[in-house]
């Protein structure tokens, strides 16, 4: 296996050289070293080798009708935009009016202690969630474009 | 001459006219535009995620994901800009914060998730059997790019399989241009060298 040719060359400039992304230059220069090192010829085969089965590797896809619709008229983008809020709108004010009723319902404190723990169990995961993805907001480099 | 499915998948299509049309038309509103751009894109993303994530409903999910957000950020992409970067530059945004909510480091290699993708290769030639080393080969490269860290992975299936220019994949990684270069061929080098390691193994 070829290790480092130990000559002054920079060796990244073989990449380049297989990728054709070099200046005429540096691909000139590359190609009298590779004439003189056989060290260098060996690894830009190898690399050739595995990029070639990299480039020419095939995988299944998914067929077209395993992909959902997309939203796609400024109808159904509003539809969209506008659907999670009022859903989480209803949640609350439904499930709000249900505590209340559950809670002035309830007969004896363990009733009570249910409900809380219920309640509690429910908003610290709703909690977790949130906090995730507000952290995950922090990080994403596309907020502005979605803004 | 090797064409690269992902290349392939850009090539195919082109009765919809170019991307640049298409965006103009799917800004303006038209369904037909967005399901053009949809289709000849989607499995480029699907295929990119399943690279780095290992398992095919993630890739599926952050394809879907990475298509909904490109179709919602259409009214700030730049047209005379290639999709497929921006598109990519998505897909690994969405891939990155699914291993945050998994509590993955970004760094990890795919370990059994990156046998389960050689799982989805498929031999393209028609006769497999007369092509049985190349079909090896391109199993062991999958299975060696598996155990490279994601960020070496992501930037050898950016360039060899997908096939982007080095300036596409500055946009992808958000990296200076100068820098793919050496990043590419650091990746390359750990990528044989594991290949070396496990035919000597």
């Amino acid at each position: 296996m070829p290790e480092q040719c130990g000559r002054t060359f920079d060796e990244v400039l073989l990449s380049g050289y297989l990728d054709d992304a070099l200046v005429q230059g540096d691909e000139q220069r590359v190609r009298v070293h590779l004439e003189d090192c056989a060290t260098c010829r060996t690894l830009v085969e190898e690399l050739a080798a595995v990029r070639e089965a990299t480039m020419s590797s095939t995988f299944d896809t998914p067929r077209d009708h395993e992909w959902p619709e997309m939203p796609r008229t400024g109808a159904s983008r509003l539809a969209h935009g506008m659907g999670w809020p009022l859903v989480m709108a209803w949640v609350v004010l439904f499930g709000g009016y249900a505590l209340w009723e559950l809670w002035t319902e309830a007969e004896n404190l363990l009733e009570q202690l249910i409900l809380v723990g219920g309640v509690s169990g429910i908003g610290l995961l709703f909690l977790r969630v949130l906090i995730d993805r507000l952290d995950a907001l922090k990080t994403d480099r596309y907020r502005e474009v979605q803004k | 001459m090797v064409e690269s499915q992902g290349l392939a998948a850009l090539a195919g299509d082109v009765a919809g006219g170019s991307d640049q049309e298409l965006v103009d038309q799917a800004r303006a509103g038209r369904r037909e535009a967005r399901e053009t751009l949809a289709r000849r894109h989607r499995q480029a993303a699907y295929l990119l995620a399943l690279q780095m994530l290992g398992n095919r409903d993630d890739a599926m999910d952050v394809a879907q994901d990475a298509m909904l957000r490109f179709f919602t950020s259409l009214g700030s992409f730049d047209r005379e800009r290639r999709i497929q970067p921006w598109l990519f530059a998505i897909v690994r945004n969405q891939v990155r914060d699914l291993w945050r909510r998994r509590q993955r480091r970004p760094g990890e290699r795919l370990g059994e998730a990156g046998e389960a993708l050689t799982r989805h290769l498929v031999d393209p030639t028609a006769n497999p059997e007369a092509d049985l080393r190349r079909s090896e080969l391109r199993h062991r490269v999958w299975r060696a790019l598996a155990e490279l860290p994601a960020a070496k992975r992501e930037i050898v299936v950016l360039r060899d399989f997908h096939d982007l220019s080095y300036s596409d994949i500055a946009q992808v990684l958000d990296i200076p241009i100068g820098t793919v270069m050496s990043r590419l061929h650091g990746a390359r080098r750990q990528l044989r060298a594991r290949l070396g390691g496990e035919r000597h193994a």
